[in-house]
């Protein structure tokens, strides 16, 4: 039989990335993060190989559930996964996001979250529509809250978090594709 | 044509007599769910809440990518109703690869016999499995029971280190699978 993926999505390029659908073959890279104290900010506390396989399928399921999800970082001409970014909406969760990872330590450093980040928000804005979302970013990820402002995103006191308080709501710039 | 239609156009579509096993949709998950909050559950990973059960539910999905193959979401012919699941199923984890089967309702009708004997019997010859074993935890008496009907033996026991002890029960060999479908046909 055919092999099933995700075979409608699109893929984003900047400067230095593409952006494309996860794929069965990122799931070494996907675990390997997982199995790192640098996941510690986005994962389960008690994480282990079967949470951390049926967290990426949820990962891929969620792009046929809701027609968006998290695109796989790949550095241009180098297929392999660095990390993701995407609009993100499980059920339960307050309001959507935009989030994002990097699974490589080789990765980090480099500006490539920002860079994706950007070009997955662009994308939401202008393909879905979205104007009014946030960013969930665990309140001792210094890293993540740095590019948050990067971004133009602020704490949002206000709006709920899904489920802990460990996480601040991080609000984007309202508004249309820059 | 939507990422939801071209998922559904990959996943492959059984007819029974009376079901039909095709692609998981967005719109099963509210029956998803709601098998999965009731106390029904407690044999397949439940209760769980609203949150943890898209995550599962995403998981069902994402499996067909992931290995190929997943579980088919059941649907009554007659009624278009989501029943449950049923498939070859292999997560990271297991001790080898299963035949699942789960029904979030319609219960004492057989409609769990019929769908999980067309999914085995299409990942025998479409996946070209030459064997397959079914996990069931232990007290699930009425799967206990729907594994006696396909055939199975029960053949050893695990623990599983979440959802605890339970039986792994081998299904009759694809090349032995015969007699079974002849009265199925």
């Amino acid at each position: 039989m055919s092999a099933v993926t995700l075979s409608a999505t699109p893929v984003l390029t900047t400067e230095r990335l593409v952006l494309r659908a996860p794929v069965a073959a990122d799931w070494p890279a996907f675990l390997a993060f997982t199995r790192d104290d640098r996941s510690r900010f986005v994962r389960a506390a008690e994480m282990d190989d079967e949470k951390a396989w049926r967290g990426f399928g949820h990962v891929i399921g969620h792009w046929v559930l809701r027609g968006y999800g998290m695109f796989t970082i790949t550095a241009k001409g180098d297929d392999r996964a660095l990390g993701m970014a995407g609009p993100w909406f499980p059920a339960a969760w307050p309001e959507p996001e935009i989030g994002w990872s990097i699974w490589h330590a080789g990765a980090e450093g480099k500006g490539y979250a920002f860079e994706a980040a950007s070009a997955v928000r662009d994308w939401a804005r202008e393909a879905l529509g979205w104007t009014r979302f946030v960013s969930y970013i665990d309140r001792e990820n210094a890293r993540s809250e740095a590019l948050a402002r990067r971004l133009g995103c602020t704490p949002d006191a206000a709006a709920p978090t899904p489920g802990t308080d460990d996480v601040r709501a991080w609000r984007h710039p309202e508004g249309g594709a820059a | 044509m939507s990422l939801s239609q071209s998922f559904e156009a990959l996943v492959p579509r059984l007819e029974t007599p009376r079901l039909v096993l095709r692609a998981p949709r967005a719109t099963d998950f509210d029956a998803y769910a709601a098998y999965l909050a009731s106390e029904r559950a407690r044999f397949t990973g439940g209760p769980m809440d609203r949150n943890l059960a898209w995550r599962a539910f995403g998981h069902v999905v994402g499996h067909w990518v992931l290995r190929g193959y997943g579980v088919f979401v059941i649907e009554d012919k007659a009624t278009g109703e989501a029943l449950g699941t049923t498939g070859p199923f292999f997560p990271e984890g297991w001790p080898e690869p299963e035949i699942a089967w789960t029904l979030w309702q319609g219960e004492g009708r057989g409609i769990a016999t019929e769908a999980a004997l067309a999914a085995r019997t299409w990942a025998y010859e479409a996946l070209g499995w030459t064997s397959a074993i079914s996990l069931i935890l232990d007290g699930n008496t009425r799967s206990e029971a729907l594994a006696i009907r396909l055939g199975c033996i029960r053949e050893s026991s695990v623990t599983h280190a979440q959802f605890g002890p339970a039986g792994i029960w081998r299904h009759p060999a694809a090349d032995t699978q015969g007699a079974g479908m002849e009265a199925y046909a």
